[in-house]
C-alpha cells in the first residue's frame, strides 16, 4: 500500500515536469520558425537592395539620391521583420529571451546585416548598437527584448560581405570605382574595429576570416584598376570595359562565398 | 564605427567578462562541495546498512553548505539573466541534486522533490530570474540516482542485504514510469533517459539471482512478482 501511494505521487510530481517541458518545447519550436521567418525576410531584402542599386546607372551622385531611394524601400520591407518581433514580445519577456537566444539569434543577426545594409546605403557610415535597438522597440521606446553586443556585431560581420558584392558587382559602372573605393575603406575600418573585440565573441574570430576574404576580393578589384588604368593612358569609358572583364571571375567567386556561408548558417539554426 | 561607440561596447564586453569570472569563482566553490559529496557517497558501496546514518550525516553538512554559493550566485547574477549564465553552473548543480536525492533515498527510500531539493540548496523564490533549479537539471540529478543505485544494488548484496536491491528495484520502475510521462526532445536528457533500461536490466538480474536462491526474506520476495511486470 506504501507503495502504491509512493508511484502515484511520483507520477504527479512528473506530471508537472511534462507541461514544463511541453511548453518549453513548443516555445522553442515557435521561436524556430519566427526566426526562419526572419532570416527569409531579412535576405529578400538584401536582395532588393542589391537589386535596385544596380538599376541605376550612376551609383555615386553628389546627393546620394539612389541609396536614399534604396534605403527607404529596404525599410519598408524590414518593417515586416519588427512586425514579427513585435509578436514575440511576450515569448520574450523577462529572463525567457535568455533562455531561447540561440533560437532568436540566426534571424536577428540577418536582421541586422539587412538594415545595416540599408544604413550604409544610406549614410555611408555604420549602424550603430542604439538605432539597432531602437528599431527593435514599441512606440514608446520600450525594446521587445534586449539586443546583444555579439548579435549586433555578428550581424555586422556578415554585411561585410554584402558590402564586397555590392562594391564588385557594381565597380565597372560609372562611379563603380569610387564608390567601390569607399567601400573597401569602410570594410577595412570595420575589420580592424571588430579586431578589437574578438577577445569577446568567440564567433567574430571566424567570421574575421570571412571579413578578411571579402576586403582582400575589394582590394584585387581595386588594384586590377589601378594596373591598368596606369599601364595604358586610356579614356574612363575604355577602362570601364577592361574592369568589367576583369573582375567578372571575382563576381562568381562571391557567390560561391555567399553560397558557403549561408549553408553553414542553416545548419546551425537546425540545432 | 565611432570611436565613442567602440569603447561604449568594449565597456559593456569587459563587464560581461567579469561577470563570467565572478560567476567561474563561486562555480569552483561549489565543485569542491560536490566532489567533496561524490567522495563521500562513494562508501555507500561498502558501508553496512546500519551504518548508513551516520555516513549520511558526514555528507548533509557539505551539502547544507552549498546555500552559501548559491546565495553568492543570487547576488552576482544581474535581474533576468539567470539563462544566460546558468550554463556555467548546472552541471555542478546536478551533481549537487544527485547527492540531495541519494540521500533523501537512503534515509527515506523516497524520491525527492524538486521544491525540496531547491530548499536544501538554500533556492528561493525570489531568485527565480537569477538562481533557480529548473527542471532540467533536477531530472539529470535524477538519472545519476538511478545509475548510482543500479550499483549500489549489485554492491548491498556483496554485503549480504539482499533485500536491498529488490526496494531499489520497486523504486527505479516507479522512476522511470515518470521519465516515461516525458516528452523529452534529441538532447543529452533524452540520451540519459534511453541508457536508464540498462541500470533497470542490471537491478533486475540481481533482483532475479537473489529471489532464485531465496536470499532474501519472504516478506521482501513476495513484492517480486509484482514489480517483475
Amino acid at each position: 500500500m506504501a507503495a502504491m501511494s509512493a508511484t502515484n505521487d511520483e507520477l504527479e510530481l512528473f506530471d508537472n515536469f511534462r507541461a514544463d517541458l511541453d511548453d518549453h518545447n513548443d516555445r522553442r519550436e515557435r521561436l524556430i520558425k519566427a526566426s526562419r521567418d526572419v532570416t527569409n525576410l531579412s535576405k529578400k531584402t538584401i536582395f532588393l537592395l542589391h537589386r535596385l542599386m544596380m538599376e541605376d546607372s550612376n551609383i555615386s551622385t553628389v546627393d546620394n539620391a539612389p541609396g536614399k531611394r534604396a534605403a527607404l524601400r529596404g525599410r519598408e520591407k524590414l518593417v515586416e521583420v519588427q512586425t514579427i518581433y513585435a509578436g514575440l514580445k511576450q515569448e520574450l519577456e523577462g529572463d525567457r529571451f535568455w533562455r531561447y537566444q540561440s533560437q532568436v539569434s540566426p534571424g536577428l543577426q540577418e536582421y541586422i546585416e539587412a538594415l545595416g545594409f540599408a544604413h550604409y546605403l544610406e549614410y555611408g557610415s555604420l549602424i550603430t548598437f542604439d538605432q539597432v535597438q531602437r528599431t527593435l522597440a514599441d512606440s514608446q521606446g520600450i525594446p521587445y527584448f534586449p539586443l546583444t553586443i555579439s548579435d549586433y556585431l555578428l550581424g555586422l560581420s556578415d554585411l561585410t560581405g554584402e558590402l564586397m558584392r555590392y562594391a564588385i558587382s557594381g565597380i565597372s559602372r560609372r562611379g563603380g570605382r569610387k564608390k567601390a573605393s569607399e567601400v573597401c575603406a569602410f570594410v577595412r575600418g570595420c575589420k580592424s574595429d571588430f579586431e578589437r573585440l574578438t577577445p569577446y565573441v568567440w564567433e567574430l574570430k571566424k567570421k574575421q576570416y570571412v571579413t578578411a576574404q571579402s576586403l582582400e576580393k575589394i582590394e584585387d578589384a581595386a588594384y586590377a584598376i589601378f594596373v591598368r588604368s596606369s599601364e595604358y593612358d586610356l579614356s574612363p569609358e575604355m577602362l570601364d570595359d577592361i574592369v568589367a572583364q576583369a573582375i567578372s571571375s571575382y563576381s562568381t567567386d562571391g557567390l560561391s562565398a555567399r553560397s558557403r556561408r549561408d549553408f553553414s548558417h542553416d545548419n546551425l539554426e537546425d540545432t | 564605427m565611432d570611436p565613442q561607440d567602440l569603447e561604449t561596447l568594449n565597456v559593456l564586453l569587459d563587464r560581461d567578462v567579469e561577470l563570467r569570472e565572478n560567476i567561474k569563482d563561486q562555480v569552483n566553490e561549489i565543485d569542491k562541495k560536490t566532489r567533496t559529496m561524490v567522495g563521500l557517497l562513494n562508501k555507500i558501496h561498502s558501508t553496512p546498512w546500519d551504518a548508513m546514518p551516520s555516513l549520511l550525516d558526514s555528507v548533509k553538512p557539505v551539502l547544507t553548505s552549498c546555500q552559501e554559493v548559491t546565495a553568492a550566485l543570487a547576488s552576482i547574477v544581474p535581474p533576468n539573466q539567470f539563462w544566460r549564465w546558468k550554463d556555467l553552473w548546472s552541471n555542478s548543480l546536478r551533481t549537487a541534486v544527485f547527492a540531495a536525492a541519494l540521500i533523501e533515498y537512503l534515509s527515506n527510500r523516497r524520491l525527492i522533490t524538486l521544491p525540496k531539493v531547491a530548499e536544501t540548496l538554500g533556492l528561493k523564490n525570489e531568485w527565480q530570474d537569477r538562481v533557480a533549479l529548473p527542471a532540467e537539471d533536477y531530472l539529470h540529478g535524477i538519472i545519476s540516482l538511478v545509475n548510482e543505485l543500479s550499483r549500489l544494488a549489485v554492491n548491498a548484496v556483496t554485503l549480504g542485504n539482499f533485500d536491498e536491491p529488490i526496494r531499489i528495484s520497486i523504486f527505479v520502475k516507479n522512476v522511470f514510469a515518470g521519465f516515461s510521462m516525458l516528452n523529452l526532445k534529441n538532447d543529452t536528457l533524452r540520451r540519459r533517459y534511453d541508457g536508464l533500461k540498462y541500470d533497470i536490466k542490471k537491478i533486475e538480474e540481481v533482483v532475479y539471482d537473489v529471489s532464485l536462491r531465496r536470499l532474501a526474506s519472504s516478506s521482501s520476495v513476495q513484492s517480486v512478482p509484482s514489480t517483475a511486470q
